[in-house]
């Protein structure tokens, strides 16, 4: 038998497993499917009632307009926000600065993550300072990096990347690490060389791990961007809201921060969520 | 984690492995970061010197007992509020999976914007000081706890549930025995990454929204350039972080999870 036998009767193997957890899976989603119509408002409605409380909260107390102030007002905040141009600027801007961060964080952190999943030398070294360090958030080095890089782009970058990076070094560390022996073994037994086996053992059998990682660092890189904002400025959402509560405009802080929870939501399950299915459920690997 | 009991057993060259190893880099960190001082000669500004760093707990004692009592004692506070009122809104969850289905989307959302993200607003309501930070605490933890609850309760078999009304339990029996044991794994892990992001979003609130506390001395030695105070704060920070989580929280969580037979988690 050839490597490439071996490598067909894993995919079938998988296959198999991806099969099951897909007929798993068909089940709630035809439920789903069926019941759509009603499914659509439920979701719905317990928006309806907060913002009912929100609405009937003010009308009860009629706070001051820099305590609360009522749905609509934010409503129209944010529509002369997106009437300025300003809104899509900020959202670009806050965009453009996780990306970096995110880019820069993978590409230190998943070659790192390889290292120390491989090696357990190298792995038993580095752990306890990599914990301690990312024990010190990346928000407590603000002050510090404000000192190196002044009130910059690139200490808003230094931070995001740095927070990034230690999630996605754990999981790749832990995924690599957790791959039985066996299965490189038994490759190399069959005459693979080594980049083959990296090829399609490590890299598949890493990658929900490594997802994971990525979907923690892009969670914690997304608060330290915001808390960036704050202190650093120079555009953003986080800044957007910041700025917003010294000029005792709370429409537009608030308007700002469903910004931010709608765009995270779209960020986290949009996009990680439907990479990390798809992918783990071609590839057989489906963890629930 | 390793304990030296568990490595009596062990060769003697591989004892001393598992005590010199994770030494190393420490080491090396401080030989670089001295030698770096020393040789390009970098001003106190931008970074200290390595004693200097160790010397600010003792040399300002005062100062540094200060705000490190401020800032854990507003995590503690803020986060027993968060555990037990997500606990008691978890328990209505638990109570009732109608419940648990009807506010799952809103705490999604509220947690996807939760922390952080409440500062600017949190000023408004509050001012600066104490009762912001403690609500933006409570803010991070309490929906990570309901959420994770929610999720917990969601993932018990329902065969389960099924099985005890056959037998005859009544409703508080398969909630006590059933559902909110079954979800306590869950809430414990809520409680964890609670904990975790709570004391993040502490410093953050610090910087921006207090008189005391350990994000705000870090941020006011970035004005007047005391890098030895910033990066000791730092040190502090991390070291508070890893003892609860570590010390408190990781095994908490692997009890649990150990109790209730759940297969083990990775930590």
């Amino acid at each position: 038998m050839k490597p490439d036998d071996v490598a067909k009767g894993r995919s079938a193997v998988g296959s198999e497993a991806g099969t099951a957890a897909l007929h798993a899976a068909a089940v709630p989603g035809a439920v789903t499917r069926v019941a759509r119509a009603g499914a659509t408002l439920r979701p719905a409605a317990p928006f309806l009632i907060a913002l009912i409380i929100w609405w009937g909260a003010w009308a009860l107390l009629r706070p001051p307009d820099i305590i609360l102030v009522p749905p609509n007002k934010v409503f129209s905040a944010l529509l002369d926000l997106v009437r300025q141009g300003l809104l899509d600027a900020f959202i670009k801007v806050s965009l453009e600065r996780l990306a970096r961060g995110v880019l820069v964080g993978i590409l230190i952190g998943v070659p790192v993550g390889w290292l120390l999943g491989l090696n357990e030398d190298v792995s038993r070294a580095a752990e306890p300072i990599l914990r301690f360090f990312n024990a010190v958030s990346g928000i407590a080095w603000l002050p510090l990096m404000i000192l190196w890089f002044g009130f910059s782009e690139r200490t808003i970058s230094a931070i995001i990347v740095y927070t990034m990076a230690f999630p996605v070094i754990f999981n790749t560390m832990l995924g690599v690490s957790t791959i039985p022996n066996r299965l490189p073994n038994a490759c190399r037994t069959l005459g693979a060389g080594s980049l083959r086996i990296i090829k399609d053992v490590y890299v598949p059998g890493s990658f929900p791990s490594v997802m994971t990682g990525f979907r923690l660092g892009i969670g914690y890189g997304w608060r330290a961007l915001i808390a960036g904002e704050f202190v650093v400025g120079g555009g953003g959402l986080g800044f957007l809201i910041f700025n917003a509560r010294t000029q005792g405009n709370i429409a537009e802080v608030m308007g700002g921060m469903i910004v931010l929870g709608l765009l995270w939501l779209m960020i986290d399950r949009l996009i990680l969520s439907s990479v990390e299915q798809n992918i783990i459920g071609r590839w057989g690997l489906m963890r629930t | 984690m390793t304990t030296l009991a568990s490595t009596a057993h062990l060769p003697v060259g591989e004892r001393i492995k598992r005590i010199v190893l994770p030494a190393v880099p420490f080491v090396l960190l401080l030989a670089v970061w001295g030698s770096a001082k020393f040789v390009f000669d970098i001003p106190r500004g931008i970074l200290p010197d390595v004693i200097s760093v160790f010397r600010v707990p003792f040399t300002l004692t005062d100062q540094y007992l200060a705000h490190t009592i401020a800032s854990v004692q507003r995590l503690l506070l803020g986060f027993a509020v968060a555990a037990v009122s997500g606990l008691l809104v978890g328990l209505g969850a638990g109570l009732s999976r109608r419940f648990a289905e009807f506010i799952g989307p809103l705490s999604t959302f509220m947690n996807a914007i939760s922390g952080i993200a409440w500062i600017p607003l949190a000023i408004a309501w509050f001012g600066i000081g104490t009762p912001m930070v403690v609500f933006i605490i409570w803010n991070s933890a309490f929906f990570l706890v309901l959420g994770n609850t929610i999720l917990g309760v969601r993932l018990v078999p329902r065969v389960l549930e099924q099985g005890l009304f056959t037998l005859g339990a009544s409703r508080f029996d398969v909630i006590r025995h059933v559902i909110f044991p079954g979800a306590m794994p869950h809430i414990v892990a809520g409680l964890r990454s609670g904990l975790g992001f709570g004391w993040r979003a502490v410093i953050a609130a610090e910087l921006v929204g207090a008189t005391v506390g350990l994000g705000q001395w870090i941020f006011i030695a970035q004005e007047f350039r005391r890098t030895d105070i910033i990066i000791a704060g730092a040190f502090t920070i991390g070291a508070i972080g890893l003892l609860t989580d570590r010390g408190i929280l990781a095994p908490l969580e692997r009890r649990t999870v150990e109790r209730w037979g759940m297969a083990g988690r990775a930590t």
